[in-house]
């Protein structure tokens, strides 16, 4: 089960990219890239993008950690959660 | 980040191995021997391909036919791999900021120092044409300028290959499609004030593709570096490199879009005219230099 945070990042995922993804189906482990949501690098930016405005995480292109952050809704989820500001 | 670091599996590396031989040697002899005892040695390689290169001599004769726009011979054929394998000696050279040794001359050079002087950053949007590698060594004169390239990870293993046998200090500044931030890596790029080069004219088969006209027929068009142009929202410069032959290039820049003219929300009709656009550049620059297109693969299948 996804708990309310997971829930709030897949519904902003989903408005965000405009996705024809039925949000019952989202698990926590559901993976982001490629297969589950089956987002490209292109959808990541846009997510990335809406993040930083509703959370106030930026998320750092860089960071040797972005495979793992973005492998499932929870690892994304988490990472907002340990970073947001707002 | 730096495709670089990561360690491939073997399968990808034995694969890879054959043509990194072929451009050591390359790069063995042009440095060696320089670029004028290097150019004896083209016909032999061109030769070499034209016998043993069905596929790509097919292919190359079918674009020069449509380019021409007569029936293609073996000698044009022979002409447009003479033309490639110019290129990629050349490239040796321009990697080693030789640029003394060519004529280069720069169309719409303006457009890109007023880009660099706002420190806004831009995306060079160029083809698998000429050389690129000329646009960059020609930027070289000015030192705050760095441009980024992107490439599709398989592109960039192989031109990562190159660049650490040539100039290792360049090969930091690949950018590869292919990872979850790879956008978020281009973001930055353009925002610290980098030129970010893409060359969008080959389309990969499991990419959103769109049909356009291209030099008389039909062919297929990535979606995604346009959809790429909408969300990074910074002025946009077509960017080509051809050869002209001899010592000569012929870099031309050309405002695609300023910033602001493509709307963050695309809609399907404006995308379509955004990358008809650009088709419609890419067939004038095959119309005057019809041996620079080096996508030695049938685009209109």
């Amino acid at each position: 089960m996804m708990n309310e945070n997971e829930n709030d990042l897949a519904l902003l995922i989903i408005d965000t990219l405009n996705l024809d993804f039925d949000i019952e189906s989202a698990e926590p482990t559901t993976p982001l890239y490629g297969e589950g949501f089956g987002l490209d690098s292109i959808d990541i930016l846009e997510v990335a993008l809406a993040v930083s405005q509703r959370y106030g995480v930026k998320l750092k292109s860089d960071d040797k950690n972005n495979v793992e952050i973005f492998k499932s809704l929870r690892a994304l989820s988490d990472y907002i959660q340990a970073n947001k500001t707002k | 980040m730096s495709v670089i670091e990561v360690q491939r599996p073997e399968w990808l590396r034995r694969k890879e191995r054959g043509s990194t031989s072929v451009i050591r040697l390359m790069v063995g002899i042009a440095l060696g021997l320089g670029r004028p005892a290097a150019r004896l040695f083209l016909p032999v390689i061109c030769a070499y391909f034209l016998l043993f290169s069905l596929d790509s001599r097919r292919a190359s004769a079918r674009y020069l036919a449509r380019a021409l726009g007569r029936a293609s011979t073996l000698l044009d054929v022979f002409r447009h791999y003479h033309a490639f394998a110019s290129c990629v000696l050349d490239r040796v050279f321009f990697l080693k900021n030789r640029t003394g040794e060519f004529d280069l001359r720069i169309h719409g050079e303006e457009i890109m120092t007023d880009i660099l002087a706002s420190g806004s950053g831009c995306i060079l949007l160029g083809a698998h044409m000429g050389s690129f590698e000329v646009l960059r060594a020609s930027g070289r004169k000015h030192p705050n300028l760095r441009v980024n390239m992107v490439m599709y990870e398989e592109n960039a293993q192989k031109v990562s290959a190159v660049l650490n046998a040539v100039a290792p200090e360049l090969a930091k500044d690949v950018i590869s499609l292919g990872r979850p931030d790879s956008l978020i890596t281009i973001q930055r790029c353009l925002e610290d004030g980098h030129f970010v080069g893409m060359l969008v004219d080959r389309s990969l088969t499991n990419e959103r593709q769109t049909v356009h006209s291209f030099l008389g027929a039909p062919a297929s068009f990535s979606v995604n570096p346009f959809r790429m142009l909408s969300i990074l929202q910074k002025p946009v410069v077509l960017a080509i490199g051809l050869y002209r032959g001899g010592r000569r290039y012929d870099i031309h820049f050309e405002r695609f879009a300023d910033l602001g003219d493509i709307p963050r929300r695309l809609e399907p009709e404006v995308l379509h005219g955004l990358i008809g656009r650009y088709v419609a550049r890419l067939e004038h620059y095959c119309r005057i230099a019809p041996y620079n297109w080096f996508n030695f693969y049938d685009i209109w299948r």
